[in-house]
């Protein structure tokens, strides 16, 4: 089956970008990881060895870093990328407005993953409408094969104008896997380009004079920039004949617009929508022309404009906000987000795509499909007891015997700022009360403090950052915390990694993106202590009691005249990252016959392998997903979770005592 | 082959990422444009984990409630909580010691849908690997002819993508697809 021409690959949509950028020259390319965006960069180190190329590659420390290394190396002429989820570009949204000004020289492409739904993250925010406010183009791809294409326009047009442009995809972008062919397209130059760096401070450093003219200049190339997306085989619509082909030239476009097919409805959609609503209309035996959308910001008003006036009504379906709707000069035959036609909130689901079209099409005269949706199955399901899923942390994660020392400590009646990774599942230990953004654990914390002395409320405050996240936006905090005279603890839960987003590396691990070796590593409690904090002690929380007792010197050094800011570095690796810790020293359980399953250990400890009978008579152990950790033995107050090698002596000792 | 609409369930850890590649690479092989859309992030810590695929068909990543022609599960209850993805004469294959629920029999008549199940865990724990037990279940359910991908190049997609324990993970999908065949012959 395989032709060596045409050799077929599995790709994931984030591979499928990397490749994009890997073929098309890209030199610089830097990310911090998050989900759904974290597989660009690893895909960008697996395509450039693959493809022999040289690109440098950053883990950088956070997103405003990496942004900056990227733009550095566009105005030192190369291809450059950078990638990052939402709220990433939240963080790298200051230098994204100002290079939106400046401009750039090589190519340069950012790439923020939107996460409608949200699955994974804090908002569901639209980064097109960040592109809107900051003023860069934007391309919208449907597919990991068109955003792998997309990325030459991309390139191209950010050189052709000088801008920084934004590929955005979405979550089921980014985690779709599909077939594309392998043929690598060449790069425009197969070698290093000889470019460098040109000075010129009126425009690299421009004062507030020039601003106002790189203004003008930037609105400039966006009215030119909107006329060549008028013409842009990436917007495009797609006629309901039998066999839907679409990319109609301008050409052919004037010749379906000249015969004046009169439609009560037409649809305009982009990104992932574009295929949901296309499938949609299969499905309800719709004849609905699609105008597909692939450049949403600016908006190629021409085709927009003269696509509406062929409809009495336009269905537009985009994610995860309102870009291309918000626009539209004139709205009044246009449902969408702004009229409650399309739910404002939440993905854009095959079912509520399906349910929505069918209404407006209903609406006006159509006659579709019923809806494919069994009911009744569907309102049994509901109402079966199934088990609720949620996540939690994993076998053996030291994060959970932390938190559970934690709450032993200080009690559920302590403020526990929390922060975001795998530890921000402390909430189902109850030990995470807050969770605003990367770095919010230290500045809630200090706030609090400072709230709680006004008021005259007591309660410890005890905040949790892991070591990523400390490094990404924990450390300017630490310093203002510190200055400011705040008192609280702070535990840095260190793994050694990234470990919600698969195990990036940090400034604080011997190894770069590609594998290759750092040369400096970041130490934590040295950083910790150059802050000005006076108690620092790493220790590892499988030691439960010593970890409880320095918990308990922390907070005492937070209450005392000389105190202040106390920290706490829980020193042990992921157990997925690195498995051997637990592995060589393991302390495997059982739980004794006794157990009476009053599921204190299931609800205080949250061990996916403490499993309550479904007759609630007693909990067993799920050896398949057990790790041989021993940190639950103190969960049970009754003592009957025991370390096996006791349990085997126990028989003998009851056998010996009958014997008497 | 016309489209064909896989969903694949289960849990966190159960594999249901690997099993998809497998099928997924297994259709490409054939020639087929394939469509996959896989659960990442949070989820995956023990959390429930969906997988759509789509063989010859359409590019939108997700299958619509209601048109699924098959349901593979690795857990009895992920295979309930997924029921509404099946079509109408829809084919399920679950790692299951007992079937599903009682309470859902009636709908499944009514919308005759076939249930097959095989207790993949137990099969996989006495290979020595429990984490084996998505392969197995790979192997019974393309021993049907719901499932029209030939075993040879399955075999084939197993060694390329599991160059570790490829004999194990060959042995695993020999043992399924026994399995259903026996049953299918029955």
């Amino acid at each position: 089956m395989t032709d060596t021409n045409t050799r077929q690959e599995m790709v994931l949509g984030n591979e499928a970008i990397a490749l994009g950028l890997v073929e098309q020259g890209c030199r610089v390319a830097t990310a911090y990881p998050g989900t759904p965006s974290s597989e660009i960069l690893a895909g960008v180190v697996k395509y450039k060895k693959q493809l022999a190329r040289q690109v440098y590659t950053e883990w950088s420390v956070n997103e405003k870093v990496a942004f900056e290394v990227a733009l550095a190396a566009s105005w030192a002429g190369l291809r450059a990328a950078v990638a990052l989820k939402q709220v990433g570009l939240n963080v790298a949204s200051d230098p994204l407005f100002s290079a939106a000004y400046i401009g750039v020289k090589g190519g340069f492409v950012i790439i923020p993953a939107d996460d409608p739904g949200p699955h994974s993250s804090q908002t569901e925010q639209d980064s097109r409408l960040m592109a809107l406010t900051a003023k860069v183009p934007v391309f919208d791809p449907a597919t990991p094969a068109e955003a792998r294409a997309m990325i030459e326009n991309a390139f191209i047009l950010s050189e052709r104008y000088e801008v920084p442009v934004i590929l955005r995809p979405t979550t089921r972008l980014c985690h779709a896997v599909q077939s594309l062919p392998m043929e690598v397209t060449p790069a425009p130059d197969g070698e290093i380009p000889s470019v460098k760096f040109n000075k010129n401070p009126t425009r690299w450093a421009a004062t507030p004079k020039f601003r106002y003219k790189l203004h003008v200049e930037l609105n400039k190339k966006l009215a030119d920039i909107e006329a060549e997306f008028n013409q842009s085989p990436l917007n495009y619509v797609v006629e309901p004949i039998q066999n839907p082909k679409p990319v109609l030239s301008g050409a052919q476009r004037a010749q379906v617009e000249g015969s004046k097919i009169q439609n009560q409805v037409g649809v305009i959609a982009s990104g992932v929508a574009f295929n949901t609503a296309k499938q949609s209309l299969l499905e309800l035996d719709a004849q609905i022309p699609i105008l597909k959308i692939g450049t949403p910001y600016p908006l190629p008003q021409k085709l927009v404009g003269e696509f509406i006036a062929r409809f009495e009504t336009v269905v537009v379906l985009e994610e995860p906000d309102t870009c291309i709707e918000l626009q539209l000069p004139e709205r009044s035959r246009i449902r969408g987000r702004l009229d409650g036609t399309v739910p404002t909130a939440g993905e854009l689901s095959p079912e509520v795509v399906s349910t929505l079209l069918a209404e407006v099409l209903t609406g006006a005269g159509y006659k579709v499909n019923p809806s494919l949706d069994d009911v009744e199955l569907q309102t049994l399901v509901n109402s079966l007891p199934l088990p609720i899923r949620k996540p939690r942390l994993c076998p053996g994660c030291s994060h959970r015997s932390a938190f559970y020392s934690l709450k032993k400590e200080f009690g559920l009646s302590a403020i526990y700022p929390g922060d975001i990774g795998c530890y921000t599942l402390g909430s189902n230990l109850r030990a995470v009360d807050t969770v605003v953004d990367m770095g919010a654990a230290v500045t809630m914390a200090n706030g609090f403090y400072q709230a709680n002395r006004l008021v005259g409320d007591s309660r410890p405050i005890v905040s949790t950052i892991g070591d990523s996240t400390f490094l990404h936006s924990g450390i300017v905090p630490l310093i203002n915390a510190v200055h400011t005279g705040a008192r609280f603890v702070l535990i840095i839960l260190d793994n050694h990694t990234t470990a919600m987003t698969g195990h990036q590396p940090t400034p604080a691990n011997n190894y770069l993106a590609d594998g290759s070796e750092a040369t400096r590593v970041a130490s934590i409690p040295n950083m910790v202590r150059a802050c000005g904090v006076n108690f620092v002690k790493q220790t590892d929380p499988y030691n439960q009691e010593t970890f409880q007792e320095i918990l308990r010197d922390a907070y005492n050094h937070s209450q005392a005249e000389d105190g202040g800011v106390a920290v706490i570095i829980a020193d042990r690796p992921c157990v997925l990252y690195d498995p051997s810790s637990v592995r060589d020293d393991p302390l495997p359980v059982v739980i004794t016959e006794e157990c009476d399953g009053c599921r204190y250990c299931v609800e205080a400890f949250e061990c996916p392998a403490l499993v309550l009978r479904p007759d609630k008579t007693r909990v067993d152990i799920d050896y398949k997903i057990c790790v041989n950790c021993g940190q639950c033995i103190d969960a049970c107050h009754k003592g009957f979770i025991i370390p096996e090698a006791i349990a085997n002596e126990i028989p003998q000792t009851v056998a010996s005592e009958a014997t008497l | 082959m016309t489209e064909l609409k896989v969903i694949l369930a289960g849990l966190g850890g159960q594999g249901v990422v690997f099993f998809t590649r497998l099928l997924s690479q297994t259709a490409m092989e054939l020639g087929h444009s394939v469509m996959v859309s896989e659960t990442h992030g949070m989820s995956q810590r023990g959390g429930s984990v969906i997988s759509h695929l789509k063989i010859g068909g359409s590019e939108a990543p997700l299958v619509r409630r209601g048109t699924a022609d098959i349901l593979l599960a690795m857990e009895p209850d992920e295979a309930v909580r997924n029921l509404p993805f099946l079509r109408p004469g829809g084919t399920i294959f679950v790692n299951s010691e007992n079937g599903l629920r009682p309470e859902v029999a009636e709908h499944l008549e009514r919308l005759e849908i076939q249930v097959h199940s095989l207790p993949a865990s137990q099969m996989a724990m006495e290979l020595g690997v429990a984490a084996i037990a998505n392969v197995i279940l790979t192997g019974f359910a393309v021993a049907y002819p719901a499932l029209p991908l030939p075993i040879e190049t399955l075999r084939e997609t197993v060694k390329a993508i599991a160059p570790r324990g490829r004999e194990l993970n060959l042995q695993a999908l020999e043992i399924g697809f026994q399995a259903g065949r026996s049953t299918n012959d029955e």
